[in-house]
């Protein structure tokens, strides 16, 4: 069934979803996985990385029967991304847990990583999610999705010119939260 | 409008070039040519890199983590709560309201049944000096706590 899917579009896999057929969604997720798995692995500690990106693939399973295709479904899940992670820093700040885990748990590698490159890891992550939302954005879209700067301007809408500004203004956004 | 002169355009290139030669590989220091400020971007530019690099997964992986999602549907499924209409009355009432928006515009509209019910019991008939008895405050009293009842249920069946 997945392969009679293989070349619909998402708006036609979303419509098959709506009309009950789950397959058109496990369609949806393969496409789209890579580029959430990327964004999230680039802003969550690696133990969370799953756990944050099954909510985001849950929570779209749920609100896709109202999705009305008011924009692309790819933005719609970037946002829907941006929210999730978003909403995993503050349930953290909440309960006051610490973004990274304790050394004893750590103190192996998690994906050839020792703990002080997971701390530096965490640390950018942290000056990351201070930055403003375009700045975020910018970044994530260039280094965890590898899009082309002129792809980023036409995905945000503006001309290179000013798509690399903003950039360089993320970058020194980034060094100022860094160097605090 | 061009701004091939404004040295900060001029900076924009040259690290957005340099981000694009960090990311295939082709540049692994800061650009020694380059003033302080544009240095101590590239120099961030190199930590992302190395600290956060690009991160990929494989079609096997995937496939597994497609199968856990599964089991977690499966497993919030089964011990999903039922809500307060499925518990007492047999309905899930909210999952047939598409927006939030239906569940207030529900509580508006059973607000005016129930004052359309009681706003005519509150209103005299006849002589003004019959309507001096305690009846209408008890049912000021009453709508109020109907009310108040009303959006209470609300409430509590929006909670998680």
């Amino acid at each position: 069934m997945e392969n009679t899917f293989d070349t619909a579009s998402d708006e036609v896999l979303i419509q098959h979803f709506k009309d009950g057929n789950e397959a058109a969604f496990d369609q949806l997720y393969y496409r789209h996985m890579p580029n959430v798995f990327k964004r999230v692995r680039y802003v969550i500690p690696e133990n969370d990385v799953e756990d944050v990106t099954q909510e985001i693939f849950i929570a779209a399973m749920k609100s896709l029967p109202s999705f009305r295709g008011e924009s692309q479904f790819g933005t719609w899940l970037r946002t829907l991304t941006n929210h999730k992670v978003a909403e995993f820093y503050r349930k953290r700040t909440r309960k006051q847990e610490p973004l990274l885990a304790p050394l004893s748990e750590a103190s192996g590698k998690v994906d050839g990583s020792t703990s002080k490159a997971m701390e530096e890891r965490v640390y950018l992550q942290k000056a990351l999610h201070k930055l403003p939302e375009n700045y975020q954005e910018i970044i994530l879209l260039r280094f965890a999705e590898d899009l082309q700067f002129n792809e980023i301007a036409k995905l945000m809408g503006q001309n290179l010119e000013a798509t690399k500004s903003l950039y360089r203004r993320a970058i020194t956004a980034l060094r100022n939260h860094l160097e605090e | 409008m061009t701004r091939v002169n404004d040295p900060s355009s001029n900076q924009d290139e040259r690290l957005a070039d340099f981000t694009e030669r960090v990311l295939k590989g082709q540049a692994k220091e800061i650009d020694s040519n380059a003033d302080q400020e544009l240095r101590d971007l590239e120099e961030t530019i190199l930590r992302l890199n190395s600290t956060l690099p690009p991160a990929s997964l494989d079609e096997a992986a995937a496939k597994q983590m497609l199968v856990r999602l599964k089991a977690r549907v499966r497993k919030e499924g089964k011990s999903a709560k039922p809500s307060f209409w499925e518990k007492w009355f047999g309905v899930e009432w909210r999952s047939s309201l598409p927006r939030p928006q239906f569940g207030m515009a529900f509580a508006v509209i059973a607000m005016i049944v129930v004052l359309a019910l009681l706003i005519p019991s509150l209103v005299t008939s006849g002589s003004p000096i019959t309507a001096t008895a305690l009846t209408p405050s008890q049912n000021v009293t009453l709508v109020i706590l109907l009310a108040g009842a009303i959006l209470f249920i609300f409430w509590i069946t929006r909670r998680k």
